[in-house]
């Protein structure tokens, strides 16, 4: 049960929520056992690592380094694969009792469907498919899926027609248009669009001479990249009929109250979990204390205020 | 023995603020920080990602061993390495802290009544709490290696916290000359346990003990981290046996687990 009261209580994308915040993906241990005591408070939903068809080790080397006020992270998409996930981690993850978002994440089409028709197959419930769209494409030179409007639009299309369930897009700030990415989205039948992901940046190593990540690039997360996160945000709520989760640098309960006031209807926190457990609750009061203030009576009223 | 040695406690994040912070040497911190709440208590080997609080740069806690962990108290032993370190030796007391912990899986207690305890450098931190904690129910023998002059007052610091500490440098000036691997070997046998923590080069080599007849070689590792709770991956490891995560499947390891079988004579 929420600890919170029925004002924060939303839809989202065809997803009912206590709360309107998620964890993101990539960030949270699966298991609920890991959980530091009081994480869950104020937890809407939460998303699932990036799940691929076979498992991967992710990426040797270096995988973080801190930024000012930010990190880079290059993971790699380490996870045990669908397969292990419907058979072992989502029963524990379940247990967390809130709404699963599995995002997923695809090298091909044919990987994406594949992947697709396995989670189809789980006994349990899956309440929305998270498309990552971050990942590269290997069939156009590693070409990020969600930075060419046809390889979105063939991505959204496949996943539209292999799963019969709620789909949210996780666009990538990549792409050179937010609102026009979101747009194609919605016109490709997803319920929701997630905006966005991580920001490639990258590090150098001065003293080896050499850049931190083998990979080179990494994505740029945390407080750093939270205004950039809001403006786009704010691109996509004015494109868009379907609601628009924001994520991206979140750290403050105010910044969240920010981003719904620009137009999404929920928020994805991630890399501010590292330092503040509690986040997820310290939002929902910020929420109830501005709802209060303000005289009204639901979190829905506040999505898109600032655009006025 | 102490049946809650080596077992997780469930992390939290809590405030602490800053009774003490005292240089222990050129480059090293001694912090003991008083928690607003109690924690799990922790085993040693199990660390708390530190960092001050309410600040977004540095952003990320940094995970320290605690030496010594009493149900409000910690104290912590580190080296000032970049940032997050530079920021942390720069409070004064009364700073405000934000710390989660107790993470990871510490040293389980030992089987036998003999161990050796087997540091580089700053790699003494998680010790300090272990001797205090095995008491006189284990035969310990601890043996450190310093790069030398200039450590001396860090030495010497560990010194008064493990009397009869094995020093070893690499200029000779203190202690013996030569490396702290080197000197644990003329110590170990059957029977004898070892713990390890500092340079991953000095662990892998820790692997020469089971040649002598040691049966159980336990290795803390040090990685950066990001969540400290098994959730970022940020800390992956390559292992034998598959992809580990120090934060939580360590960062204390099985030798084997993390090097492989060891070559044997």
């Amino acid at each position: 049960m929420s600890p919170f009261g029925t004002s924060l209580r939303t839809e989202v994308g065809g997803v009912d929520l206590d709360t309107p915040v998620i964890v993101a993906s990539g960030v949270w241990p699966m298991d609920p056992a890991l959980w530091p005591e009081g994480s869950l408070d104020g937890v809407g939903a939460v998303c699932s690592k990036g799940l691929t068809l076979k498992p991967r080790d992710g990426n040797p080397g270096c995988r973080i380094v801190e930024t000012y006020s930010g990190v880079l992270n290059s993971i790699g998409l380490q996870n045990s694969g669908v397969d292990h996930f419907v058979a072992q981690e989502l029963s524990a993850f379940s247990f967390a009792g809130r709404p699963i978002i599995v995002n997923i994440a695809f090298e091909t089409l044919d990987d994406l469907v594949e992947t697709v028709e396995v989670l189809k197959g789980s006994a349990l419930k899956i309440s929305a498919l998270e498309l990552n769209v971050s990942c590269p494409n290997v069939t156009r030179g590693g070409m990020t899926w969600g930075i060419h409007p046809e390889s979105l639009e063939s991505a959204v299309t496949a996943a539209r027609r292999a799963w019969n369930g709620i789909l949210w897009v996780k666009l990538s700030p990549q792409a050179p248009s937010v609102g026009e990415f979101a747009e194609l989205s919605q016109g490709c039948g997803a319920e929701a669009v997630v905006v966005g992901n991580t920001w490639l940046g990258m590090a150098i190593d001065n003293e080896r001479e050499r850049p931190f990540f083998e990979n080179v690039f990494a994505g740029l997360s945390g407080p750093a990249v939270f205004p950039l996160a809001l403006r786009a945000v704010w691109e996509a709520a004015g494109a868009v009929e379907i609601p628009v989760i924001g994520c991206g640098g979140i750290s403050r309960p105010q910044d969240a109250l920010s981003m719904i006031l620009a137009g999404a209807s929920a928020v994805e926190v991630g890399t501010a979990l590292f330092v503040d457990s509690r986040l997820p609750a310290s939002i929902c009061r910020e929420l109830e204390r501005h709802l209060r203030e303000k005289g009204l009576s639901s979190v829905g009223d506040l999505v898109g205020r600032a655009r006025r | 023995m102490d049946s809650g040695m080596g077992k997780p406690g469930s992390p939290a994040d809590r405030k602490g603020s800053l009774v003490f912070s005292r240089k222990v040497g050129e480059n090293c911190r001694h912090i003991a920080v008083e928690l607003s709440e109690a924690t799990a208590p922790s085993a040693p080997g199990q660390f708390f990602l530190v960092r001050e609080w309410g600040v977004f740069d540095p952003l990320l806690g940094r995970p320290l061993a605690s030496t010594v962990s009493g149900n409000c108290r910690l104290e912590f032993l580190f080296q000032v390495t970049g940032r997050g370190t530079s920021r942390l030796a720069s409070l004064t007391p009364g700073a405000a802290l934000e710390l989660r912990g107790p993470c990871g899986n510490g040293f389980p207690a030992p089987v036998g009544e003999k161990l050796l305890l087997v540091a580089g450098t700053l790699g003494i931190a998680p010790f300090l709490g272990a001797v205090s904690a095995l008491g006189e129910k284990v035969d310990v023998t601890a043996v450190l290696g310093v790069p030398g002059r200039g450590w001396e007052p860090f030495t010497e610091w560990c010194e008064d916290k493990i009397p009869g500490i094995r020093l070893n440098s690499d200029d000779g000036s203190l202690g013996r000359r030569g490396d702290p691997v080197e000197d644990s070997l003329t110590l170990v046998g059957p029977g004898r346990e070892l713990w390890g923590c500092g340079p991953e080069a000095m662990l892998r080599e820790l692997g020469r003990a089971y040649e002598k007849g040691c049966e159980k070689v336990l290795v803390s590792l040090e990685r950066r981290m990001g969540c400290g709770i098994g959730g970022c991956l940020s800390c992956s490891i390559t292992t034998p046996s598959g992809m580990k995560r120090v934060c939580v499947d360590g960062p204390v390891f099985d030798w084997r687990e993390v090097f492989g079988e060891p070559l044997r004579n």
